[in-house]
C-alpha cells in the first residue's frame, strides 16, 4: 500500500461523522500545498490559511483567556481560566491571588499538535480544544505556542516547553490548595504529546515536580516500519511518507528516526529506570498508524515500573478530539478529568 | 476579529452553518457538507495524480481566497487544477471577485507559469463581461442610453473571443440580447409554441417534475377521505401534470375518487380546441385505470379574467387549486385605490371556494424589484444558475428548446414594463406574507413530499441538484441556491381570520 498512487477515501469517510471528515480532509490538504520536496516549508501560507482566534478575557460559556508573553523569548502561552465566581470581576486578570485556597485546581500545561511544524496555541481548533478541557476537567489550561520546525529544530520545542513548565510551576496565581503549590499536569496530542514526554523526562532528572503527563496519540516513530504504519498507510488521512517529512524537518540533520527524540524507548534512547516519572495517560486512536510506537511506548513505560493508563479508542482516527460530536471525545474528557481530580489528593 | 461563540443552546444567526465547524474557525453550511466532501474529493485525486513539486509550487503562485470558506477555497484550487473539465462558472463568486479584494492573499505570480496562462484569458473576459453588463444596465437605469448600447456593443465583441456554448458565456449572451431588445426593440422572435418549449423545458431539468410531483403529493393527501374531488389547475399546458394524480388516485386504499379536472389556458389561435383535445387524452387514462373523470376546458388569456362561476365547484367536493408558476403573473396590473388589484381579485375568489389545499410552486428569485439594476442583478444570478443546471441535461432538442424558454422568460424580466413584464417572480418569503395577508395558512408539506423529491433527484444522475425544507415548504435547487419553491395553503375560515 505504501506508495501507491490510490487514494482510499472511502474508508475514512464511513467511520466518521461528515463535518469532522471534511475538517480533517482540508487540513490534510492544506498541509499538502505547504510542504516542499526540498524539506522547506511554506510559512507564509501557513499562517494564512490556519483560522486563529484572539484571546479572550470575557468569559464565554464560562471560560476566558490571556496570553502571556515572555519578554525574554518573545513567545508566548495562552492560559485558559473558568470564569471568575463574582462576575464584577470578568474582565480582570488577578495575578496576586492563588486560584484556591481549599479546592486543589489542576494546571494543565498543553501542547499543541501539527507535527511539530503545524498549528499555534492560538489556533483555533487548539484555542476551542482547551477551551472545553477548562470546561469539561475543571482545570486551568496554559496553552504553549513552542518554536516549529523547519525553522525552528530539535530541540528548541522541548527547550520552549521546559521554560514553561519552569514559568507555570513560579506563578503564585496558579497555586492552589492548603499547601499552596501549582498541581501541574502536562497534555500534549500528536507532537504536543512528543514535547510533554520529553519535558517531563528532563522534570525528572531535574526534580521538577509533574503530576501526570496526558498523551493524545503521541507523535513518536523510528526507523523501522511497524505493521499498523504498513497496514494503515493512506487510509484514515496519514500518509507514512509525510510522517518521514515532518522528521526530516524536525531532527537535526542527518539524524534518522532511531534518534531519542523520535524514538525514546528505542536502541538510541535513554532509560527511564528509576527516575521519578509522573504517571501517564496515554490515548490511542485505533486508526492511527502510529499506534504501534504509541503501544510500544505506553509498554515500555510499564516496563520501567512507571504507571501507565492506555486509553484504547479502537474506531477512532486522529484528530477526533477536535469535534465533540463522536462518543471517544467524550471516553477522553472523562478519563482526562478522572486523571487530574485523583481522588486521594 | 472578534469571534464569539454562541453556546450551544442559543440558535445560531445563520442556521444553516455547521456550528462545530464555526466553533473551529471555518464556514460550511450544513447542506453543502456532502458537495464540499466531494469536491475535497477531487482536489485531492487531481493532486495525488501530480507530482510533488508541481503542488507546492502552484500553491504558492495561486490566489487564495478565504480559508475559512472551504467550500470556495476548495473550488478554486479546483478550477485552478482541473482544466479537463469546463467548470460551470458559479457567478456570485466573480462578482464577489470584484468587490471584496480584501480577501485575497496574493503571491508573486510568475508570469511564464504555464498552468496560469492557461485560465487567465478567459477569466478575465468573463470578469470584464460582467462588469460591462452591470454597467450597462446602471446606465439604462440613469437613462444614459447611448452608453448602454456602446457597452452593448462592447460586449458583443468580447463575446466573440469566449466560449459561448456554456458557462458564463452563453448566459452573458442572452442578457446582452435582452438588453439590446430593451433599447433597439428587435423583432427576430423565434416562432414556437410556448407550450412546446414547456414540454422541453420539462423534459431537460427536474424543475417542473418537481413542481408537480410536490403539488400531487399534497393533493393527494388532501383528497384523503373524499369521495368528489375537483382539481383546477391554473395553467393546463398539455396536462403533464395529471397522468400520475390520476394514477394514484386509481392505486388509493378504498378506490378512487370522482375526479373532475378544470384546466385553464389560453384560447387556441385556429379552430383546434387544445384543451378539450388535453382533457380528452387525459380522459382516455383515466377510463384506463377506472377512475371517474370528468374534465372542463376554461380558455382564457389572463387569470384575471376567469370568473369563479366558469368553475363550476360544487359544495360537496374537495377542491385542490394547483398554480404551476402562475400567481406572479398577477402582480403587475396597475395598482388602483378604488379597485382591488389582479392578485387580491384571484386570491379572494380561491378563497372563496374553500379549497381543501392551494398548490402554489414558483421560482424562488426576486424579479419585482421596480429599480431596473436590483432586477436585472438578481435575474442575472438565477438565469446562470439555471443555466448552470441546464449544463447537467445531455439530451437535445430539450436542452436547447428549454434554453429558448428560459430566454423568454428573462428578455421578459429584461425588457418588459408595466403590464406586459408578466414574469414578476418573487420569492417564497414574499409570498409567504401575501397570503398570510389573504386569509391563507401554510399546510407543512409532509416528509412523504420531501422524500419523493428526493427520489426525483436520484433519478436525475445529474450532481448538484438539492432538496431543501424551508419551514414545510420545499425548494429544489442547484447547489444550495433554492430556485424554485413549493407550498401548500389552506384557507383560513372567515370567522378565524385576524387582520393585519
Amino acid at each position: 500500500m505504501a506508495g501507491s498512487n490510490e487514494v482510499n477515501l472511502n474508508e475514512s469517510k464511513s467511520v466518521v461523522p461528515l463535518n469532522t471528515w471534511v475538517l480533517i480532509s482540508n487540513f490534510k490538504l492544506a498541509y499538502n500545498l505547504l510542504r516542499r520536496a526540498d524539506g522547506t516549508f511554506n510559512r507564509e501560507l501557513a499562517e494564512f490559511l490556519d483560522r486563529k482566534v484572539p484571546a479572550n478575557t470575557i468569559p464565554v460559556d464560562g471560560v476566558f483567556s490571556f496570553d502571556h508573553v515572555d519578554r525574554n523569548t518573545g513567545l508566548f502561552s495562552r492560559v485558559y481560566q473558568p470564569a471568575p465566581e463574582n462576575v464584577t470581576t470578568c474582565g480582570i486578570i488577578e495575578l496576586e491571588k492563588p486560584l484556591s485556597t481549599t479546592e486543589i485546581v489542576p494546571v494543565i500545561i498543553f501542547f499543541h499538535g501539527g507535527s511539530f511544524s503545524h498549528s499555534s496555541a492560538n489556533s483555533a481548533i487548539y484555542d476551542t480544544f482547551c477551551r472545553r478541557l477548562v470546561t469539561m476537567c475543571k482545570a486551568v489550561v496554559v496553552s504553549v505556542n513552542y518554536r516549529r520546525s523547519p525553522e525552528h529544530r530539535y530541540p528548541c520545542a522541548y527547550e520552549d516547553g521546559w521554560n514553561a513548565l519552569n514559568w507555570v510551576k513560579s506563578r503564585t496565581w496558579l497555586q492552589s490548595g492548603k499547601d499552596s503549590k501549582v498541581y501541574v499536569y502536562m497534555a500534549g496530542d500528536s507532537s504536543g504529546g512528543n514535547i510533554a514526554h520529553h519535558v517531563a523526562v528532563r522534570a525528572a532528572e531535574e526534580d521538577v515536580e509533574v503530576l501526570g503527563n496526558i498523551l493524545l496519540h503521541p507523535l513518536f516513530g523510528g526507523e523501522k516500519r511497524t505493521e499498523s504504519e504498513k497496514k494503515l498507510d493512506g487510509k484514515y488521512f496519514v500518509k507514512l511518507q509525510d510522517r518521514d517529512w515532518y522528521w526530516r524537518a524536525f531532527l537535526p540533520e542527518g539524524e534518522d528516526r532511531d534518534h531519542h527524540a523520535c524514538n525514546p524507548l528505542g536502541p538510541k534512547g535513554k532509560s527511564l529506570k528509576g527516575l521519578k516519572f509522573p504517571k501517564s495517560l496515554v490515548c490511542v486512536a485505533g486508526l492511527d498508524l502510529l499506534q504501534d510506537w504509541q503501544l510500544e511506548y505506553a509498554e515500555g513505560l510499564k516496563n520501567y515500573d512507571h504507571d501507565v493508563k492506555l486509553l484504547y479508542l479502537k474506531e477512532a482516527t486522529i484528530g477526533f478530539y477536535f469535534l465533540p460530536n463522536n462518543d471517544h471525545f467524550y471516553c477522553l474528557m472523562n478519563e482526562i478529568n478522572a486523571f487530574v481530580h485523583p481522588p486521594n489528593c | 476579529m472578534e469571534i464569539e461563540i454562541d453556546s450551544v443552546s442559543s440558535p445560531s444567526k445563520v442556521k444553516e452553518i455547521d456550528g462545530l465547524l464555526a466553533d473551529v474557525g471555518y464556514k460550511v453550511k450544513s447542506s453543502e457538507l456532502h458537495q464540499v466532501a466531494q469536491n475535497i474529493e477531487r482536489l485531492e485525486n487531481v493532486i495525488v495524480n501530480s507530482s510533488s513539486s508541481d503542488i507546492s509550487q502552484f500553491a504558492s503562485d495561486t490566489i487564495h481566497y478565504d480559508p475559512s470558506d472551504i467550500g470556495n477555497w476548495v473550488d478554486n484550487l479546483l478550477s485552478e487544477f482541473d482544466h479537463t473539465n469546463s467548470l460551470p462558472y458559479d457567478f456570485s463568486q466573480l462578482s464577489d471577485l470584484a468587490q471584496d479584494q480584501h480577501h485575497h492573499h496574493h503571491h508573486h505570480h510568475h508570469q511564464n507559469h504555464q498552468l496560469k496562462v492557461v485560465t487567465t484569458v478567459e477569466e478575465d473576459s468573463a470578469i470584464k463581461l460582467i462588469h460591462m453588463l452591470m454597467t450597462c444596465a446602471d446606465s439604462l437605469q440613469r437613462g444614459n442610453i447611448q452608453l448602454a448600447g456602446s457597452l452593448i456593443e462592447g460586449m458583443q465583441g468580447l463575446l466573440t473571443n469566449m466560449n459561448t456554448n456554456s458557462g458564463i458565456g452563453k448566459v452573458a449572451g442572452y442578457f446582452i440580447d435582452a438588453l439590446n431588445r430593451r433599447i433597439f426593440g428587435q423583432n427576430n422572435i423565434i416562432h414556437i409554441e410556448n407550450d412546446v418549449l414547456y414540454h422541453h423545458y420539462y423534459e431537460a431539468c427536474p424543475y417542473l417534475k418537481f413542481a408537480h410531483f410536490t403539488a400531487n403529493q399534497a393533493i393527494l393527501e388532501a383528497f384523503n377521505g373524499h369521495d368528489c374531488v375537483h382539481v383546477i389547475d391554473f395553467n393546463l399546458m398539455h396536462g403533464l401534470q395529471w397522468p400520475a394524480l390520476i394514477q394514484a388516485l386509481a392505486l388509493r386504499p378504498g378506490g378512487p375518487p370522482f375526479l373532475r379536472l378544470t384546466g385553464i389556458g389560453p384560447p387556441s389561435h385556429d379552430d383546434r380546441d387544445n384543451l378539450r383535445e388535453i382533457g380528452l387524452r387525459l380522459a382516455e387514462l383515466a377510463r384506463s385505470v377506472n377512475v371517474r373523470f370528468a374534465f372542463r376546458g376554461v380558455a382564457a388569456w389572463r387569470l384575471e379574467d376567469v370568473k369563479p362561476w366558469m368553475l363550476q365547484v360544487s359544495s360537496k367536493e374537495a377542491v385542490a387549486v394547483n398554480s404551476i408558476m402562475q400567481l406572479h403573473r398577477l402582480l403587475g396590473s396597475e395598482p388602483d385605490p378604488n379597485n382591488p388589484s389582479a392578485i387580491e381579485t384571484v386570491l379572494g375568489w380561491i378563497r372563496s371556494l374553500n379549497p381543501k389545499i392551494m398548490t402554489v410552486v414558483e421560482q424562488e428569485a426576486n424579479h419585482n424589484e421596480d429599480g431596473f439594476m436590483d432586477r436585472f442583478t438578481e435575474a442575472l444570478h438565477y438565469y446562470s444558475t439555471v443555466f448552470d443546471s441546464l449544463e447537467a441535461c445531455p439530451v437535445e432538442p430539450d436542452k436547447a428548446m428549454a434554453e429558448i424558454y428560459l430566454q423568454r422568460e428573462i428578455c421578459n424580466v429584461v425588457c418588459c414594463e408595466g403590464p406586459a413584464r408578466v414574469e414578476r417572480h418573487e420569492p417564497l418569503i414574499k409570498w409567504r406574507e401575501r397570503l398570510g395577508k389573504t386569509g391563507f395558512r401554510p399546510l407543512h408539506l409532509g416528509s412523504n413530499a420531501f422524500k419523493q423529491a428526493s427520489m426525483l433527484l436520484t433519478l436525475f444522475s445529474a450532481e448538484g441538484y438539492c432538496v431543501e425544507e424551508n419551514q414545510g415548504s420545499l425548494t429544489l435547487g442547484w447547489h444550495s441556491r433554492p430556485l424554485i419553491a413549493a407550498s401548500a395553503w389552506q384557507a383560513v375560515p372567515e370567522t378565524l381570520r385576524f387582520d393585519h
